[in-house]
């Protein structure tokens, strides 16, 4: 058995991840250092706790936001992009 | 009906011995795949890297026993975002494919594990900066490498098996900061002679580091991260402490890496089991932990806490705790072995935490514009001047005045910080019932409102 490719967008570009992977994991996989700005001071974040609890990934995912893209498997066709 | 709360080492073998005196039993986890934290694994179809083999073999004859019991109900993806007592049990709210649902258990057993400590320092919200346990989470459950340069700092046996996955993943360790001294292990010596296996273990990692050309630096710290001109991660200072925890003049060092993974030990994540009233206490390094007797029940007489939350001790004694509330749930007697277990174990977590203190300096590494709450983006002048000219007196009052703790979070990562903080400044120490306040939250998860209310319920 072979993990099946998936393939979805990142604020419009195109990513390939493999089956199985969370978000945050495929982007890093990708080479993407920062998934998103802050709200206040405009600064770049990227994970940091990796398992849910601090919402520093947060992002939007098929339109809905506050989304911990360190939580969430990454599916074909899905639509992330970053928040403030 | 009886409900387990947390699919790691400490839940599933709560619930697997709870199917074994054939009594029905429901295990929610929050996650895609068993295992907690520890047990992390990649899906059945990727090819297991030969380090993580062996993980995967422990965990997956846990995972087989739940899928042949007949007695065990596995919902996967159960995300309990509040819990209530009423008349006649617990009422247990969760999440589970996007839809809120519930259930009411007469009995419950609490096992929803720790998280990273962190510590704020100057850069710790570049990206890069991140906890061990993000490191690791990416590797075991992603199979993705955070980096190609790597530090790895704070304190605790953790950091070890951390970096040594990392380098076995293709990763360079450019160096492992442990703060601590291992002369600290000098005062645990009956820990050391009753737990040999754990001390072997720990050689293990230190050797196989060796041999993989990984330095370990004892009694350093990464006291600030630094950015290059794209925003992200480029360097680290580090720096050596005295044995007083101050740090040496002249230490400072910059090591260049692309990623930072640092932690300060485990905080338990006792939302549910705070939310159902049960009695919590301060260990002795100010880790708030829930309240169990010898049967692992908490002061709420339908609910038993096992692993973490009960004292960091790591997934050996995790096990042997969820075995332990198993039995007692179902009004079993308790196998004498596994009490004997649990002490031994115990003594080795003490031991752990004796030697593995955060350093009383952290405070002096802290610049004005260092950010200490992550979500709001406060800074520690903010902080100061909450105490100073607007006379905040604890981590409540701060975040009046200043926010921390009001984001997305809900202050999981900086509340602890803001009180030692706010206390430091004030020349005071934190009180146990501020810990112990500030450790508990109305929500465990986030909902949306459409959630709650699309009436489908049940």
């Amino acid at each position: 058995m072979t993990p099946k490719t998936v393939h979805f967008q990142f604020n419009g570009v195109a990513v390939t991840a493999t089956q199985g992977q969370t978000i945050a994991a495929a982007l890093i996989a990708d080479g993407w250092k920062s998934l998103r700005k802050t709200r206040v001071k405009g600064k770049p974040r990227s994970i940091f706790c990796g398992i849910g609890v601090c919402f520093d990934c947060v992002v939007i995912v098929d339109t809905i936001a506050n989304q911990r893209s360190c939580l969430i498997e990454v599916t074909n066709g899905m639509n992330v992009a970053s928040q403030s | 009906m009886i409900v387990v709360i947390g699919g790691g080492p400490a839940g599933m073998s709560a619930a697997l011995e709870i199917a074994k005196s054939g009594v029905e039993v429901t295990l929610l986890d929050a996650a895609p795949r068993l295992g907690g934290q520890y047990w992390r694994h990649l899906p059945d179809a990727w090819i297991r890297p030969s380090g993580a083999k062996y993980l995967y073999d422990q965990v997956k004859i846990f995972i087989d026993a739940i899928k042949e019991s007949s007695h065990i109900t596995y919902l996967r993806g159960a995300h309990v975002w509040s819990a209530s007592n009423t008349g006649d049990g617990i009422c247990i709210n969760y999440l589970k494919d996007n839809a809120e649902k519930s259930l009411v258990a007469q009995k419950i057993v609490i096992a929803t594990g720790a998280y990273d400590r962190a510590l704020p320092f100057p850069g710790w919200d570049i990206p890069g900066v991140m906890t061990p346990g993000a490191a690791q989470a990416l590797l075991k459950g992603s199979g993705v490498v955070v980096g190609k340069k790597i530090v790895v700092g704070g304190t605790g046996p953790f950091l070890l098996p951390v970096s040594l996955g990392l380098i076995g993943a293709g990763a360079h360790i450019v160096g492992i900061f442990e703060a601590n001294s291992p002369s600290k292990w000098i005062t645990s010596l009956r820990a050391m002679i009753l737990n040999s296996s754990k001390i072997w273990e720990g050689k293990y990692f230190l050797t196989k580091l060796r041999k993989e050309g990984a330095p370990l630096h004892f009694g350093e710290v990464i006291i600030a991260a630094s950015p290059g001109s794209d925003g992200n991660l480029r360097s680290v200072t580090v720096a050596k402490i005295n044995r007083n925890s101050s740090l040496r003049k002249g230490s400072e060092k910059i090591i260049e890496c692309d990623v930072a993974a640092i932690g300060w030990g485990f905080v338990p994540d006792l939302s549910i089991a705070g939310a159902l009233g049960c009695a919590q206490k301060v260990d002795c390094d100010g880790t708030v932990i829930a309240c169990v007797d010898e049967k692992q029940l908490s002061s709420n007489p339908r609910v038993w806490i096992v692993g973490e939350l009960t004292g960091i001790g790591g997934h050996e004694l995790s096990l042997v705790e969820g075995a332990i509330a198993g039995q007692a749930i179902t009004g079993g007697a308790i196998d004498p072995a596994l009490i004997k277990v649990r002490k031994r174990l115990q003594i080795f977590a003490r031991a752990l935490q004796r030697s593995y203190p955060v350093p009383q300096s952290r405070h002096s590494w802290l610049t004005e514009d260092t950010t200490i709450c992550r979500c709001e983006e406060v800074t520690y002048c903010d902080i100061r001047e909450s105490v100073s000219a607007l006379g905040a007196m604890d981590a409540r009052t701060s975040k009046l005045f200043t926010r921390a703790g009001m984001g997305l979070c809900q202050g999981r990562m900086c509340t602890r910080n803001v009180s030692e903080i706010v206390a430091q400044l004030r020349a005071t120490q934190v009180l146990d019932a501020e810990r112990i306040s500030s450790s508990n939250r109305p929500t465990a998860a986030p909902i949306s409102l459409g959630a709650l209310s699309d009436g489908e319920k049940g």
